[in-house]
């Protein structure tokens, strides 16, 4: 299971729906697959961290109470920003890659959290030179400056001085609050946030963001 | 100058050195995040601001069970009270100013630990993130959270 699998609810879980106990953060995963959207924007749009939705995900397939949904080609190309195989031939694209987390033992705080909005972007941010088109994988982009620093400790250190330069809005606006320094699962598509990562990473790294932290498009 | 992430971690390591004194090693470090949103406070936090090196703040905050544990490491008996909860917290913030002044001088100002129950009484501005790194020990969680000012990316 990679976060790319799209899955929907099937007969059974309508027959047992009235039946089935769950905790409430369980019902909004199990509630938001669509046979649309991917596993990690599932994961993403419930709330759940991709590593808890693995299990649950599993759990469910287990039960019979959610199936995978077979794509077409087209929309395969389309989820992976290709437009139709008309546009591209009868190349087979490549995978879009997602990390996948092992089991995660960090428990993020629920409690009484204050929520205090971060303020408005500091920065304009600049066109960069050309970038790749395809998704940005965080976990990559924190790969690269953990091994820039040489050293996991500091090298996440250095991770948290990048994403202090990285407006924290344009990583709101895609659905990021969080960056899991281990086995992040978010992926960026958004191009001006890509930038703004890039911008961040070329300033306090001293070096280009390498383009393997792009999937392919 | 900004302080360098080498003397960033000095933070957590004292912060990991003086809970592993009174845990006999026991404390797990969990995988860190960097927070956008919102700033997380567990049941008592103890707060110290920062001036000169680094411009922002570090906090710990940690469950009521966490603390409980912490005091009965240390103390082995008697009643376990709200004001226990808050001296052990203070404990812990002032070792880490102590030993983060010890190491820095006056090249970087540590504030008086501030200790509080649940959330600040005065709001802390939410810088444009901040980097939490939880600890575990016996099934309980503290937090060590550091959020620097935007003046500290150069």
């Amino acid at each position: 299971m990679t976060g790319t699998e799209i899955y929907k609810r099937t007969a059974t879980y309508e027959r047992d729906a009235q039946a089935i106990r769950l905790h409430a953060p369980q019902w909004k995963l199990l509630l938001a697959y669509d046979g649309q959207r991917t596993l990690a924007e599932v994961a993403l749009s419930a709330d759940v961290p991709f590593a808890e939705a693995l299990p649950l995900t599993e759990k469910f397939l287990d039960r019979g109470w959610i199936e995978e949904q077979p794509i077409t080609l087209d929309q395969y190309l389309e989820r992976a920003g290709m437009h139709g195989v008309s546009a591209t031939g009868t190349a087979v694209p490549p995978a879009v890659i997602l990390h996948e987390p092992k089991p995660e033992t960090q428990k993020l705080p629920s409690l009484d959290a204050e929520k205090i909005v971060a303020p408005p972007p500091p920065q304009n941010i600049a066109p960069s030179a050309s970038l790749a088109r395809g998704s940005m994988r965080l976990s990559a982009v924190i790969d690269s400056i953990i091994s820039a620093a040489g050293n996991n400790s500091l090298g996440q250190l250095l991770a948290y001085r990048v994403f202090l330069r990285v407006p924290p809005d344009l990583l709101l606006a895609e659905g990021i609050a969080t960056v899991h320094l281990v086995n992040d699962s978010s992926l960026v598509r958004n191009e001006t946030l890509q930038r703004a990562i890039s911008n961040a990473f070329n300033e306090i790294v001293k070096k280009s963001l390498p383009d393997s932290v792009f999937a392919a498009a | 100058m900004p302080l360098h992430e080498r003397d960033i971690y000095y933070f957590i390591d004292v912060t990991v050195a003086y809970l592993n004194k009174v845990t006999g090693n026991e404390i797990v470090l969990r995988d860190p995040t960097i927070e956008f949103q919102s700033l997380v406070f567990s049941a008592y936090t103890g707060l110290l601001h920062l001036k000169g090196g680094a411009e922002g703040f570090v906090y710990i905050t940690a469950s009521q069970e966490f603390l409980q544990h912490l005091y009965t490491a240390r103390h082995s008996r008697g009643r376990f009270t709200e004001e226990n909860c808050r001296d052990v917290m203070n404990d812990i913030a002032t070792a880490i100013a102590h030993n983060v002044h010890k190491r820095f001088g006056p090249a970087l100002h540590v504030s008086e630990p501030r200790i509080f129950s649940t959330v600040p009484d005065d709001p802390i501005e939410m810088p444009p993130a901040v980097f939490v790194q939880p600890f575990s020990w016996r099934n309980e969680l503290a937090y060590f959270v550091l959020g620097l000012n935007s003046s500290q990316i150069t």
